[in-house]
């Protein structure tokens, strides 16, 4: 046995008793047919057709989710280097500091131009 | 080339991951709507990863799904953001011929890939990669010692990468403030000194047949409250009238 | 198939598999039905109310009955939802929050059926990697049940949510690497071993801070609780969501946050290790009595959730965005480059404790000192801009300086033209109506 096998029993379980729960619902529940129930919830008014500014979104999301992929890249170097640190030793923390210090400028870059702040 | 052969449990793996794999590539490329194009994709990515882990590369497999996720998630967002939420893919050629030329390309592209690849690793050994993870002591091990050794200059210059990509995602997304962002005080301050209503306005729709934010409240003398219904729903003329019946059911239901 | 290091792994038979398998996907759902009805008593007795008390003894089987109700309610799918991803999006949840306990130790070898072997599914060189990795899977849930709603509060809160985990997520991966660098491995049961004579929560004070602060704000729970801020979204991404596929949400959310716990004591509390006084006994190591100790860390960790739901109010979304991307990143980073430094100095030069000590605290003040320097510099820059921008607007905006035709500047005032003032409140006036 590999030491995967485990995970992928316990996953179709947990897939097996998810489809489950999910399949039951509409057997057991009661069913009821009412125009207003299955309107999108807005509060009571009758739905926005469409959705707010067009359907489209803030751009600001785009600024986080690539300052996230950034750092996330950054982290995964991190652990490989925290793993072996103790073989590298000084010359290692000096690469590592290299590296740390080049992703914040441009950390800094957007703090400056208040690129973390939200509104 | 040397080949080793794949166990059993292996080659089902294997077969089973390749072929989400590409199913994943397909519906990536053949889905209308661009959201199910992302999530494709992130089918795609997660069974490369356990193809990765399956080749004893767990490190790498973890890193696909964390990063690959993350990224796939960006492109979801962009999604929803540049085209919309509902958006789909018009088939209209804008280039003359574009379709052909694709095609052509991308064929060109497979075939140098395959030569480049394949005339690489020929004459190379395949010993597969538990033997290289024993030598460093672990699969972590062996690729911080590649990286942080072999590749250092590789290594150091993907920070050059990650500037160049969030730079451009400010130069892109940002928008600069001219004034003064005004604080949670300075708007209550406004509140409370200009002209308007400087507590809560009316609830809407309280004593109405339809109980929503687009009928207006009553006042007590059953005179519907206007400043209780939100200007945009005005704007768009979504107001609902007061039944009059509603009233005179109020006024009942208070004498009795 | 033996894995070198990790002689005990994937060495099991299929029947202790099953059994372990079993028993974590029992455990994970009495802890979830015990945490539902403990987080219910222990807020109603915050705020001076009993709490459900009238279901079984002491009101235990409250959420049980809760999740039949569940079951027996009527499912609304509402007409805009696209279908497929609908359906998909509670099941990923809920599967994922399950899959991601497969690497949690619960003890230390022990004889089950006849056979030795540790109280954890499973174990390889990367497995808190793969927390994180499922963790990020989880996430689709909730986008894809956000989007797949076709409804707008739904959608917002399923946006929020990406934002805030992708943001809290990374503090949280900065948290791990000074752990792993002292327990040079990242594997659950080798960190729980390298804990042996201190637990990293002492030596390592700053990343076990930063990762249970991160934990609140990944399990999007209060005050982090912006997805589903009732006040703003109604519920957040499972607003049309109801019956058993809203059942899996919530399911999803209380395993998530054992998860974490679970992660937390792995990491920063010696796992399943005795701690102090009970280590003093001989037998406290041994056997199944770790799971206890293990059980008691953990729910210390799911008690704090639910004070820190009881009492902290929710904060403002670019609060919370501050805090995550201002905050917590660069203390993460300082104290990354620190941990490294002090590992240097100490695997490489013959140096004194009292020395290590000496220039840690002076780093510190200078640190601080910088800081003052710095945040007395922005205020003054802060005012200075606050003044020209009254001066701007003080002056009057003159349309044509220095000849040629020019846009207001910050803070002033354009005055429209006769027509344009009388076009803009007609339509002033038509939105207010």
């Amino acid at each position: 046995m590999n030491v995967y096998t485990p995970i992928l029993v316990l996953g179709l379980l947990a897939f097996g008793f998810a489809v489950f729960s999910a399949v039951i619902a509409p057997i057991t529940g009661p069913k009821r047919y009412n125009r207003a129930k299955v309107d999108a919830y807005e509060c009571g008014i009758e739905p926005t057709l469409q959705p707010i500014g067009g359907g489209r979104f803030p751009v600001k999301y785009y600024l986080t989710a690539m300052l996230f992929i950034v750092f996330d890249i950054e982290i995964v170097f991190l652990y490989p280097w925290a793993v072996a640190f103790d073989r590298m030793a000084v010359f290692g923390l000096i690469e590592m500091v290299l590296f740390i210090v080049t992703v914040l400028v441009v950390y800094a870059y957007v703090w400056r131009r208040r690129g973390l702040e939200w509104d | 080339m040397t080949f080793v052969e794949a166990n059993t449990g292996e080659a089902v793996v294997f077969w089973i991951c390749a072929i989400l794999s590409v199913a994943g590539a397909i519906g990536l490329i053949t889905s209308r709507k661009a959201v199910h194009s992302a999530l494709w994709m992130a089918l795609t990515m997660i069974n490369l990863a356990v193809l990765y882990i399956a080749n004893s590369a767990p490190f790498l497999g973890m890193v696909q799904i964390i990063v690959y996720t993350g990224a796939v998630m960006m492109l979801f967002l962009f999604v929803l953001m540049v085209v919309g939420v509902d958006a789909s893919d018009s088939l209209i050629e804008t280039i003359k011929g574009q379709r052909w030329a694709a095609i052509f390309l991308g064929l060109t592209l497979t075939v140098v890939l395959v030569w480049g690849i394949g005339s690489a690793l020929a004459g190379v050994p395949a010993v597969g990669l538990e033997a290289a993870n024993r030598e460093d002591g672990g699969n972590v091990q062996g690729i911080a010692h590649l990286i942080f050794t072999d590749y250092l200059i590789v290594f150091e210059v993907t920070s050059a990468l990650l500037i160049t990509a969030a730079m451009g995602a400010m130069v892109l997304a940002h928008r600069e403030h001219w004034q003064p962002k005004p604080t949670q005080a300075e708007l209550s301050q406004a509140r409370f000194l200009g002209a308007g209503h400087p507590g809560n306005l009316p609830g809407p729709g309280t004593f109405a047949r339809h109980n929503a934010v687009d009928t207006p409240g009553l006042l007590p003398d059953g005179t519907p409250a206007e400043v209780s219904i939100p200007g945009a729903l005005k704007a768009r003329g979504d107001v609902q009238p007061v039944d009059i019946e509603d009233v005179h059911a109020i006024e009942e239901a208070d004498s009795l | 198939m033996t894995n070198g290091q990790f002689g005990f792994f994937g060495t099991d038979p299929w029947g202790i598999v099953i059994v372990k398998v079993l028993g974590i996907f029992a455990l994970l759902v009495l802890l979830t039905l015990f945490t539902i009805w403990w987080e219910r008593r222990v807020v109603s007795r915050m705020q001076n109310r009993i709490g459900p008390n009238r279901v079984g003894p002491f009101g235990l089987l409250q959420s049980l009955m809760d999740g039949f109700k569940l079951a027996l309610k009527e499912e609304i799918v509402p007409k805009g939802v696209h279908l497929a991803v609908y359906w998909i999006a509670p099941i990923v949840s809920a599967t994922m929050a399950f899959v991601a306990f497969a690497v949690i130790p619960f003890g230390p070898v022990v004889e089950m059926f006849g056979t030795y072997t540790p109280l954890q599914l499973t174990d390889f060189p990367v497995s808190v990697l793969y927390v994180l990795a499922i963790a990020s899977i989880g996430i689709y849930g909730i986008v894809l049940a956000g989007w797949s709603s076709g409804s707008i509060y739904p959608l917002l809160g399923s946006l929020r949510s990406s934002a805030q985990m992708i943001s809290y997520e990374i503090a949280m991966g900065l948290s791990f690497v000074a752990v792993f660098l002292y327990a040079g491995s990242m594997s659950t049961s080798e960190i729980v071993t390298a804990q042996q004579p201190v637990w990293f929560a002492v030596i390592l004070l700053p990343s076990f801070l930063i990762y249970v602060t991160a934990m609140v704000g990944e399990t999007n729970r209060a005050p982090f609780d912006l997805p589903e801020a009732e006040g703003e979204l109604v519920g957040g991404f499972h607003t049309e969501y109801s019956s058993m596929k809203f059942a899996l949400f919530f399911l999803a959310e209380y395993i998530n946050m054992v998860t974490v716990s679970a992660l937390a004591t792995t990491l920063f509390l010696g796992g399943w290790q005795a701690p102090w006084p009970l280590s003093l006994w001989e037998g406290a190591n041994t056997g199944y009595w770790p799971i206890l100790w293990w059980l008691a860390k953990v729910q210390i960790f799911i008690f704090i959730f639910i004070w820190l739901r009881g009492t902290l109010p929710r904060l403002r979304y670019d609060q919370f965005m501050k805090f995550g991307w201002k905050v917590l990143i660069p203390v993460s980073i300082a104290w990354i480059l620190i941990v490294a430094t002090a590992r240097v100095v100490r695997n490489e030069m013959t140096i004194s404790t009292t020395q290590i000590l000496l220039s840690g605290g002076i780093v510190i003040a200078l640190l601080l000192v910088a800081s003052w320097l710095l945040q007395a510099r922005a205020d003054r820059k802060a005012d200075a801009k606050e003044q020209e921008f009254a001066e701007a607007q003080a002056r009057p905006f003159d349309a044509m300086a220095g000849g040629y035709p020019v846009p207001p500047m910050p803070g002033q005032q354009a005055e429209l033209t006769t027509r344009r003032a009388t076009a803009s409140t007609t339509t002033q006036e038509a939105i207010d109506g």
